[in-house]
């Protein structure tokens, strides 16, 4: 137990150096990007006056560094300035669109977990025959193309030649259903409408696979090659000729170890698709943090620029965090490593 | 008699079910571009102005098929010098209950002033602004402003009493003047109510059962205005019958394929422009004969064909100089701007600037990717003139910084411009002006005393005859120096689902002269 609240301290102690870090970049970086947030705020027909006062307002007219100090001043209050774009808090804005990203996000990792890994598995298991070579054009085609494609793709067959799933949003506009924890499917559970739910389900499909698509194939195809590579180990040689039934030294002795290297691959997969959801949220009109993030580059919203990359660094580092706490838990030689130390 | 009952329940059941069915709720949902902006003193682009004119009302609107302006709050007004008195109406109350009174609209003016924000730029000239009793109220200018009257369509008059219970923090006694309050939520008059409103995501509306008009049983119960979808996802939605009106950037092709399909087209006509600008302080346009040569260059003709949907509509018509046909001072119909290639050379023999020594950027705003094709055609037209230009890229964001410095501006921009109220001056004034140099609307950076002159001669003059005449005068002079080419007049086209009658976007006869004015749900039909 204590080595793991051991790493646990360490990486937290490590993860808040890096957002300082990130921080700093992104304030510098935003104040980089051409465009004045005043004018682009107020309209290109403000008057001179107003584009000023608000430069002041928002300490555009300050120094780099007290502008930076105005700005963790604010930050530990837990204040991250307002919107330029929405005009609300950034806060609020957070708070409404991450539960649709992550919940977006979240389950298209469940997807490419649960469907890029048994493929991978599959894959290894039965390297060389036709099933392998299936699933490996499978995998390819989820890897070659981009998200966006898939995601138009899905939509044209499934939700317009075949009108299975529907087309656009989060759930129909028949349902009002209160904001409690802003993930949709947990909301709908709490209100008792489980149909609601299951329409809010729908509506997560196919922007969740299209999204989940190229993790799946690189989850399979990660798997499949560390567990060939594991294959050939002395050890499952030595399992095979004990007579162990196969699928024993798939789970047991083949796939366990092969996850150690695809569990971090998987990680990082799932931390990057906050930031890659922005064209799958924008073509089934998803209202998600990813949009709002490109939406806010473009205007040059300060404010809203520094907060939606913090809380996406923030993410990058609790699934880094995770991802470490899972391998040590995965693979024993690390927990008595540092149980010795 | 049990078999009698029983049929007289049925009946009774199915009459009552059919009743249900003819009084199910009407949804309209349509969608523009992001966000959403429901505060009315910020308010510049299209969605905002959507909701502006239906969530709030104004004094005047525009009048139907034909230019000029009807009372609307007001029940009419006089003009004595510099000094407009309006008398209002004094049986309308805001969605809040509260009562429309002069006081209210000193108010709204105020605040549009002390915000400095959206077309706060309209009512500079307003010196005073008093409500003399309950129904009557004078604005006084610090000069004649003949487009005063056009500019009050913009002015949506604002609940006082609402917005002073919800002041937010702020300096002095009227703080934040309810910017953080009406950014959310709306203080109006109008026809329909917000019910729930998201900038990026969407803004839903519903009738307001106490209008003074009253609200047509027609119009739609429940109106869903979306922000920032994707031509695909409209192109899917409207076949699908989950959208009735598309915004007007979908592509050519798309609202050809959805025509295809039984989609109509709606038209929105004559309130805007699409202009070729030449930074005229840069080599080669600091030199009138090269910009004649350019604009002669310019192919017109295939530049429509560019935005064509089919054989009878595209999303740009032929120009006829700086003003759109069918706005006052615009110059005849038939004389739509050609290409002319022999007097394009002809002009370029004049030019300072040798053809092959000409260096220039041709650029396009990277969120208009009509823009590229533009820029295409025009660097194919110039390189019949053996003018090499460069096509670039630029993000509205740079491109609006850029601008500010004449250095910085490239040799040709590209930008659409309408009228924010139906009048020729703001469409005029703020590209051409040599005051107003320097913006998204004026890269020319055009100094030029006789255009000046009879830009502030429109503005003073107070005839309607007379100022058209006056706009005429100029349109021939602009075509004369040439700042810009004028590339189209714009037509906004629409897709939209048979489902719902549109008359102020098919019928040119019942059409308003102020973009977006079309978009008044009230006068809607929802043939469900």
């Amino acid at each position: 137990m204590f080595p793991v609240l051991h790493l646990l301290a360490k990486k937290l102690g490590t993860s808040l150096i890096v957002l300082f870090g990130v921080s700093l970049l992104i304030f510098a970086i935003a104040r980089i990007i051409p465009g004045d947030p005043a004018r682009i705020a107020l309209g290109p027909n403000a008057t001179a006056e107003a584009v000023e006062a608000l430069r002041v307002r928002l300490h555009l007219d300050a120094p780099f560094i007290e502008q930076y100090g105005y700005f963790i001043g604010n930050l530990l209050r837990g204040d991250l300035g307002i919107s330029l774009y929405t005009n609300r808090p950034v806060t609020a804005d957070i708070a409404q669109f991450l539960p649709a990203t992550l919940e977006l996000v979240i389950v298209s990792g469940i997807m490419m977990v649960l469907l890029g890994v048994p493929l991978g598995v599959l894959s290894a298991r039965f390297r060389g025959t036709v099933v392998d070579h299936v699933i490996r054009l499978i995998t390819l085609l989820g890897v070659s193309a981009p998200g966006f494609v898939w995601a138009v793709i899905l939509m044209l067959v499934f939700a317009y030649y075949l009108p299975i799933f529907p087309i656009a949003g989060r759930i129909a506009d028949s349902f009002t259903i209160a904001p409690v924890t802003g993930f949709l499917l947990l909301d709908t559970l709490l209100a008792g409408r489980p149909d609601a739910f299951v329409d809010a389900l729908s509506h997560l499909i196919l922007p969740a696979f299209a999204l989940a698509l190229s993790g799946i194939g690189q989850a399979a195809r990660l798997v499949r090659s560390n567990m060939v590579e594991t294959y050939d180990k002395p050890y499952i040689e030595m399992a095979q000729a004990y007579g162990f039934p196969e699928k024993r030294i798939s789970r047991k002795y083949a796939f366990r170890p092969s996850m150690i290297p695809s569990l971090t691959i998987i990680g990082l997969d799932f931390a990057a698709m906050l930031g890659n959801a922005f064209l799958i949220e924008a073509v089934y009109a998803w209202p998600g943090l990813s949009r709002y993030g490109v939406a806010v580059v473009l205007r040059k919203d300060l404010n809203a620029i520094i907060g939606t990359v913090l809380i996406i660094s923030a993410m990058f580092l609790i699934v880094n965090l995770v991802v470490d706490l899972l391998v040590s838990v995965i693979n024993p030689k690390i927990r008595l490593a540092r149980g010795k130390a | 008699m049990k078999n009698s009952f029983k049929l007289l329940s049925a009946a009774l059941i199915a009459t009552a079910s059919l009743y249900g069915y003819a009084q199910a709720e009407t949804v309209l949902r349509l969608d523009e571009s992001p966000v959403g902006e429901l505060d009315p003193a910020k308010a510049s682009d299209y969605a905002d102005s959507i909701l502006m004119f239906n969530v709030y009302d104004a004094l005047v609107i525009p009048k139907q098929g034909q230019p000029g302006y009807d009372p609307y709050l007001a029940t009419g007004w006089e003009i004595d010098g510099t000094a407009y008195t309006f008398k209002l109406r004094d049986d309308i109350k805001f969605q809040s209950g509260y009562p429309l009174t002069a006081d209210d609209v000193v108010f709204s003016l105020e605040r549009m002033k002390a915000l400095g924000a959206g077309l706060s730029y309209l009512f500079t000239k307003v010196e005073k602004v008093e409500a003399i009793d309950a129904t009557t109220v004078k604005f006084t200018l610090a000069e004649q402003d003949a487009p005063f009257i056009s500019a009050l369509t913009r002015l949506p008059i604002v609940d006082k009493k609402l917005v002073l219970e919800n002041l937010g923090d702020g300096e002095g006694d009227m703080k934040d003047w309810g910017q953080a309050y009406l950014s959310g939520h709306a203080a109006g008059s109008g026809a329909y109510k917000v019910v729930s409103h998201n900038p990026q995501e969407e803004t839903a509306m519903a009738k307001n059962a106490g209008y003074f008009l009253g609200v047509p049983p027609k119009a739609p119960d429940t109106v869903r205005l979306r922000y920032g979808l994707e031509a695909a996802t409209v192109r899917t939605l409207i076949s699908q019958g989950q959208h009735e009106i598309s915004s007007q950037w979908l592509p050519p092709e798309v609202l050809k394929s959805l025509a295809a399909s039984g989609a109509q087209l709606l038209t929105e006509r004559g309130t805007s422009g699409f202009y070729v600008k030449m930074n005229t302080t840069k080599a080669p346009f600091d030199d009138v004969e090269c910009r004649l040569a350019v604009s002669y260059a310019f192919d017109y003709n295939a530049a429509v064909k560019i935005v064509a949907v089919n054989d009878t509509i595209s999303q740009g018509s032929a120009a006829t100089g700086p003003i759109p046909v069918g706005m006052m001072g615009a110059l005849p119909a038939d004389q739509t701007l050609a290409q002319d290639l022999d007097k394009a050379k002809e002009h370029l023999a004049k030019c300072k600037y040798k053809p092959e020594d000409i260096k220039m950027d041709i650029s396009w705003i990277g969120e208009v990717p009509l823009e590229e094709r533009f820029a295409l055609l025009m660097q194919a037209n110039f390189s019949q003139l053996g003018i090499k230009a460069n096509v670039k890229k630029m993000p509205w964001a740079l491109f609006s910084e850029q601008v500010t410095k004449a250095e910085n501006t490239p040799e040709i921009s590209q930008v659409f411009v309408n009228t924010m109220t139906g009048d020729p001056d703001t469409l005029l004034y703020s590209m051409y002006h040599s005051t107003a140099a320097g913006t998204w609307m004026s890269p020319e950076h055009l100094k030029d005393p006789e255009v000046d002159a009879l830009l502030d001669k429109g503005r003073e003059t107070t005839d309607e005859a007379e100022r058209a005449k006056i706009y005429q005068e100029l349109g021939l002079k602009l075509k004369s120096i040439s700042p810009s080419i004028y590339g189209q007049d714009q037509i906004s086209v629409f897709a939209a689902s048979p489902k719902v009658s549109v008359p102020a976007l098919t019928d040119p006869a019942k059409a308003f002269p102020l973009a977006a004015f079309g978009f008044t749900f009230r006068l809607m039909e929802m043939n469900e």
